[in-house]
C-alpha cells in the first residue's frame, strides 16, 4: 500500500494473481505445520485501554489522502487509519509501540485461529454477545458476508481471499457461496478452507478487508452513510473533502475483547481535511486541531517548529522503502550490468538530503523495521565503475525514459536519478505522468516503463508483502502489475513460494528471508535508496507520554490523551 | 514637419493634421499609416523604455548558455546536492545534511541526546557572486543552479509564449478572413467554433489538453510530438487562444468587407483570396500587430500558471512556471526561489505591455484592441 490513492491489486488483477499463486503453492506440494505464526503468537492486553483519560474533543488536521471509508474498498493508509478503530477483523495487531505491534491477537474472536497440521483449516469462534453500533448483533456468518461483499463491490483487497476454496469461482460469478467458509451463527464457529498453507493469512484475516459487516450491509460503497462499528467508535459523518466526524461507539466493550483493543479515550474524533501542509500546520500550532495527520511538517518550517515545540514532535520510519525498479524486460535494463551500474552510480546520501534529511539510506527491499532484515551493502557509490559498466554492457548513449508521477516531493528523486543516467553516459529524459493515473500506467505491461520510481507501505508485517507481491515473477500481470521491474528469477519464485507455506516466523525462517533480500539485490532489478522518516506534530493541548505509534496503522488516535 | 513643441503636445497626429500643419507654400505630402504610427510611437518614451527591457529580458535568456558554460560552470539540470562550494572563503555545502544533527559538532546525532535537534536540509542561499560564479542565486532542492535555470526557464518560456502566439495569430488571422470575407456558412461553422472555444475556461482547457497530452504526447496524422516537448505547450496555449484573437479580428474583416474598395476589387474580378490577403489583410495589420505584442505577455503568463500546474513545460526542463513550483516548497526559508522567476515574468510581461499600449495608441489611437479571457 502506499500513502493514498494507490491500489495495489485491483480486482482483475487480483483474480489472476492470486490464481496463479494457488497453482504454485499447490504444485509446491508439502504443508507446513500447524500452529500460528510468530508475530501471532498469543498475547492478551495491551497498553491502550483508557484508564479515565478521557476527554471531549480530538481534533485532527488530516490530508486528502482518504480515499473511501468502507472497509471493503479503502486501500490507503489514511482510510484504514481512519477506520482501524471503527470495524474491527476476528483478529487485530496489539494496540502498542514498536515491534510488538505486529503481534496478532483476538479481536471479536475468542482465541486467535486453530491452524491445522496441513496448515489449510483455519478454526476460529466469535466472542458471544457481540453487537454493532446500531444493536445488531454480530453474526458468524458476518464474517462471510464480508468477504463476499469484497468480491462483490470490486473491492481491492480481493486478491488476499484468492486462496481461499472457492473465492475464485464466486469472484467470477459473484453469486451462489463460498465454499471455503463455513459459519455456524449459534456457536459462533467459523471454519476457513484454503487450497494451499499460507505463511500470512493470519495477517490477512486482521486486514480491514476481513472485518465482519452485517448482512444488510448495502452491495455498494457506503463511505457517505457509513456501516454500524465493532470497535470503540463508529463513524458518525463523513463529507468528502471536508470532514470525518467519530464518536464513542455506545455498544463497545473493551473488557469483553479482554482489553485487545482499547476504549479509546476521546469522546469525539473529528477529521478536518485540510488540502496544504502549511495550512494544517497553522492550525496544529494555533490549537485548532491537535494532530497533523499525514501531513509532514514543511520542509522549511521544520527548523522553526522544531526550536518552539520540539516536545510536540514525534519522528517514526514506518515500514517503507523508496525504490527505482528496472524494467527486466526492456533495454537496456534487460542487462545485468546496466542495473548494477545505476545501483553503483546513486548516491543514496543525495536522496536523504531531497527529503530534509529525514529518512535512511538503504540497498534492502525490506525496511529496517523487520526482525528478517539485515544490511547489505552490494553497491557502495562508485560513478566511475558505473560508467565502465555502462561501457561494458554496450549501453552507452541507450535512450532511458524516466518514469514519476507529479505528486508532493516525489519528482526530484527522477529528477537526480535522470542526472546521474546521462552522467554514466546513458541517455535519459524524464516523464512525469498526473499521480492518479501513475500507478496503473505502470502496471499495464503495453507501458514497457524502463525505469521509474516507486515506493512502498505494507499491508501488513510480513515479508510475503514485500518478496510475494513485489518480486514474485509468478504474479506478473498484464495490467495492474506490482512487479515493475519483472523480476522474474525462477530460484527466487521457488524460494518465496516455499517460505510462503511456512506457518512460523522462526529465527531459521527469518535467515532465509534475509538471504533472500541479498540474492534479489545481486540481481539488481531495483535501487532501493530510502526508507523514509516522518513526522507526527500535535498541538500544545496534546499529553505526549500517552502517544502510541503502531508499526503497521502508525499514530493511534484512541490512546491519547489531553494534558 | 511639425516642430519639436507641436510633436511634444498631444495629438492624434492624423494625416489631415499634418496637411494643416504644412506650410501654406509647401506641396501637400503623401504620409502612410505607417509613418503616422511611427510619428506617435518615437515620442512614447516609456514604451521605448519598456522595449528596451524586454530586449534586456530577451538576450540575457539567450545568452543562458553561455553563462552556464563560463560563469556558472553548470547546467540547468545538473544536481549538486553533496557538492561543497567556497564562498567568501568559507565551505557550504550545496544542500546542508538534516535530520537530528549535534548542535556543537554538526555531525548526525540520536533523538534525545543533549544538543540534538531535529533540522531539515535546506539548498544553499544566494552567493550573490562571492562562490565564484556558482549558484548566484542559490540552489533548489536538487542542487541545481537557480540563476543558470532561471535563464533556461526564461528562454523556454519566450520561445512558448512568443511561438504560441505566432501560431495562434496564423490561425486567428486566416480563419478571420473566410469568416469575414465569406459569410455565410462558412462564417457560421467559424463562429461556431469560436462559440464552442468560449464555453471553456481558458486555463481549465489548457490543463485537461496539457495534462492528456503529457503522458504520451500527440501520435496522429503523421504528426509525432514527444510527451515532455515544448511543442506541446506552445501548441496547446495557441490552439486555447485562437478565438480570443479571431472574433474580434472577425469583427473588423466583416465590417471592412462593406466597404467601396471590397466592392472594387470584387467588381475588377479579383480573386478572393487576393482580396483577403491583399485587401483585407493590410487593413487589419495594424490591430494584428498589436495583439501579437500583447498576446504575447499573456501567454507567457499562461504557460506559467499551466506549468505551476504541472500541465505546461514538463520537468526537468525549467520554465518560469516549473521554478515557482519548485521555489514554493521553500517559500518560507528560500522565499527568492519562486520570487526571482516571479519577478521575471513580472518584468516580461510589464514590458511587453506597455509597450503593447504604446504600439497600439500609435497605430490606431481609437482602438481599443485588448485580449480578454
Amino acid at each position: 500500500m502506499i500513502r493514498s490513492h494507490r491500489w495495489k491489486w485491483l480486482v482483475t488483477a487480483a483474480a489472476f494473481s492470486a490464481g496463479v499463486a494457488l497453482v504454485a503453492t499447490a504444485c509446491g506440494g508439502g504443508g507446513g505445520g500447524g500452529g500460528t505464526t510468530a508475530a501471532s503468537a498469543g498475547g492478551s492486553t495491551t497498553g491502550g485501554t483508557s484508564s479515565g483519560k478521557t476527554f471531549a474533543n480530538f481534533n485532527i488536521a488530516m490530508d486528502q489522502g482518504t480515499d473511501y471509508l468502507d472497509p471493503a474498498l479503502s486501500y490507503t493508509v489514511e482510510g484504514w487509519g481512519v477506520m482501524w478503530n471503527v470495524y474491527l477483523p476476528l483478529i487485530g495487531y496489539k494496540h502498542v509501540n514498536g515491534p510488538d505491534g505486529a503481534t496478532l491477537v483476538p479481536y471479536l474472536a475468542q482465541d486467535m485461529p486453530q491452524v491445522s497440521s496441513d496448515g489449510k483449516t483455519y478454526t476460529l469462534t466469535l466472542r458471544s454477545g457481540l453487537k454493532y453500533s446500531d444493536g445488531t448483533a454480530v453474526k458468524a456468518s458476518d464474517f462471510k458476508n464480508a468477504i463476499k461483499r469484497d468480491f462483490i463491490v470490486d473491492s481491492p483487497g480481493v486478491g488476499f481471499f484468492g486462496n481461499i476454496v472457492g473465492a475464485d469461482q464466486f469472484g467470477k460469478t459473484k453469486k451462489g457461496d463460498i465454499s471455503g467458509i463455513t459459519t455456524d451463527d449459534a456457536s459462533g464457529k467459523i471454519t476457513i478452507q484454503l487450497a494451499a498453507p499460507q505463511g500470512d493469512f493470519e495477517n490477512i484475516l486482521a486486514t480491514e478487508f476481513a472485518a465482519p459487516v452485517p448482512s444488510s450491509a448495502p452491495q455498494k460503497d457506503t463511505s457517505n452513510n457509513p456501516l454500524p462499528s465493532t470497535g470503540p467508535y463508529m463513524i458518525k459523518s463523513y463529507q468528502p473533502n471536508k470532514q470525518i466526524v467519530e464518536v464513542r461507539n455506545p455498544n463497545f466493550d473493551a473488557a469483553a475483547l479482554d482489553n485487545n483493543v482499547p476504549s479509546g479515550n476521546p469522546d469525539k474524533v473529528t477529521w478536518d481535511i485540510i488540502g496544504d501542509d502549511n495550512v494544517a500546520l497553522q492550525r496544529v500550532i494555533s490549537g485548532q486541531d491537535d494532530w497533523m495527520s499525514y501531513h509532514p511538517i514543511p520542509t522549511d518550517r521544520l527548523a522553526s517548529v522544531q526550536q518552539k515545540y520540539a516536545d510536540q514532535i514525534k519522528v517514526f520510519t514506518p515500514a517503507n522503502t523508496y525504490y527505482f525498479f528496472m524494467n527486466t524486460r526492456v533495454a537496456p535494463f534487460d542487462n545485468l550490468k546496466v542495473r548494477q551500474a545505476v545501483n553503483y552510480a546513486v548516491n543514496r546520501e543525495a536522496l536523504v538530503r531531497i527529503v530534509g534529511g529525514l529518512g535512511q539510506t538503504t540497498e534492502n527491499v525490506l525496511p529496517p523495521t523487520y526482525p528478517q532484515y539485515e544490511k547489505h551493502t552490494l553497491y557502495p557509490y562508485n560513478l566511475a565503475k558505473a560508467k565502465q559498466l555502462i561501457k561494458d554492457a554496450g549501453a552507452t548513449g541507450a535512450q532511458v525514459t524516466v518514469w514519476n508521477h507529479d505528486r508532493g516531493i516525489d519528482p526530484k528523486f527522477t529528477a537526480y536519478l535522470t542526472d546521474v543516467l546521462n552522467k554514466i553516459g546513458l541517455n535519459a529524459k524524464e516523464k512525469i505522468v498526473n499521480s492518479t493515473v501513475y500507478w496503473t500506467t505502470l502496471g499495464n505491461q503495453a507501458t514497457k516503463a524502463q525505469i521509474g520510481f516507486a515506493d512502498w507501505f505494507q499491508d501488513y508485517p510480513h515479508p510475503l508483502d514485500w518478496y510475494d507481491v513485489l518480486l514474485n515473477g509468478e504474479r506478473i500481470t498484464q495490467t495492474h502489475n506490482n512487479n515493475y521491474a519483472n523480476y522474474d528469477n525462477k530460484s527466487v519464485n521457488a524460494t518465496i513460494d516455499s517460505l510462503k507455506k511456512e506457518p512460523s516466523l522462526t529465527p531459521a525462517v527469518n535467515a532465509k528471508w534475509k538471504a533472500l533480500d541479498k540474492t534479489i539485490m545481486e540481481d539488481a532489478p531495483w535501487v532501493p535508496f530510502l526508507n523514509r522518516q516522518e513526522t507526527d506534530f500535535f498541538s500544545t493541548n496534546v499529553d505526549l507520554s500517552c502517544y502510541e505509534n503502531h508499526v503497521l496503522y502508525e499514530f493511534d488516535y484512541a490512546t491519547i490523551c489531553h494534558k | 514637419m511639425a516642430d519639436r513643441a507641436t510633436e511634444s503636445e498631444f495629438t492624434l497626429d492624423t494625416a489631415a493634421e499634418l496637411a494643416a500643419a504644412e506650410p501654406e507654400s509647401a506641396a501637400i505630402r503623401g504620409r502612410s499609416p505607417w509613418f503616422l504610427a511611427w510619428r506617435r510611437l518615437r515620442r512614447n518614451y516609456i514604451a521605448f523604455a519598456f522595449l528596451a527591457l524586454f530586449f534586456l529580458v530577451l538576450i540575457a535568456c539567450a545568452l543562458a548558455g553561455v553563462y552556464a558554460r563560463d560563469v556558472a560552470h553548470t547546467g540547468p539540470n545538473t544536481n549538486h546536492i553533496l557538492e561543497i562550494v567556497k564562498v567568501n572563503g568559507h565551505s557550504q555545502s550545496v544542500l546542508s545534511s538534516g535530520g537530528y544533527i549535534s548542535k556543537s559538532t554538526g555531525k548526525a546525532c540520536q533523538s534525545g541526546q543533549t544538543d540534538c535537534i531535529l533540522v531539515s536540509s535546506l539548498p544553499i542561499a544566494p552567493t550573490w557572486f562571492s562562490g565564484g560564479g556558482k549558484f548566484v542565486l542559490g540552489a533548489d532542492q536538487n542542487g541545481r543552479d537557480i540563476a543558470v535555470r532561471l535563464l533556461y526557464g526564461g528562454r523556454n518560456s519566450l520561445i512558448v509564449g512568443i511561438g504560441s502566439s505566432a501560431i495562434c495569430i496564423f490561425f486567428a488571422v486566416v480563419l478571420a478572413l473566410l469568416a469575414g470575407y465569406f459569410r455565410g456558412w462558412a462564417d457560421f461553422v467559424i463562429t461556431r467554433f469560436f462559440d464552442l472555444f468560449y464555453a471553456f475556461p481558458v486555463v481549465l482547457l489548457g490543463i485537461a489538453l496539457g495534462s492528456a497530452l503529457a503522458i504520451n504526447g500527440f501520435h496522429h496524422w503523421g504528426v509525432n510530438i514527444q510527451s515532455g516537448s515544448l511543442w506541446i505547450p506552445t501548441l496547446v496555449i495557441s490552439y486555447v487562444l485562437i478565438p480570443y484573437v479571431g472574433r474580434p479580428l472577425r469583427g473588423q474583416v466583416l465590417s471592412l468587407r462593406e466597404k467601396e474598395f471590397v466592392e472594387a476589387a470584387i467588381a475588377q474580378g479579383a480573386n478572393p483570396l487576393r482580396i483577403m490577403f491583399a485587401d483585407l489583410l493590410p487593413n487589419i495589420a495594424s490591430s494584428v500587430l498589436v495583439f501579437f505584442t500583447l498576446i504575447v505577455a499573456n501567454n507567457i503568463v499562461l504557460e506559467a500558471s499551466l506549468s505551476y500546474l504541472g500541465a505546461g513545460v514538463q520537468p526537468p526542463t525549467a520554465s518560469w512556471g516549473t521554478l515557482i513550483t519548485d521555489g514554493q516548497q521553500l517559500i518560507v526559508t528560500r522565499p527568492w526561489l519562486a520570487l526571482a522567476p516571479g519577478i521575471a515574468i513580472i518584468l516580461t510581461v510589464l514590458s511587453l505591455n506597455v509597450f503593447g499600449d504604446g504600439l497600439r495608441d500609435a497605430l490606431d489611437p481609437r482602438a481599443k484592441v485588448k485580449v480578454e479571457h
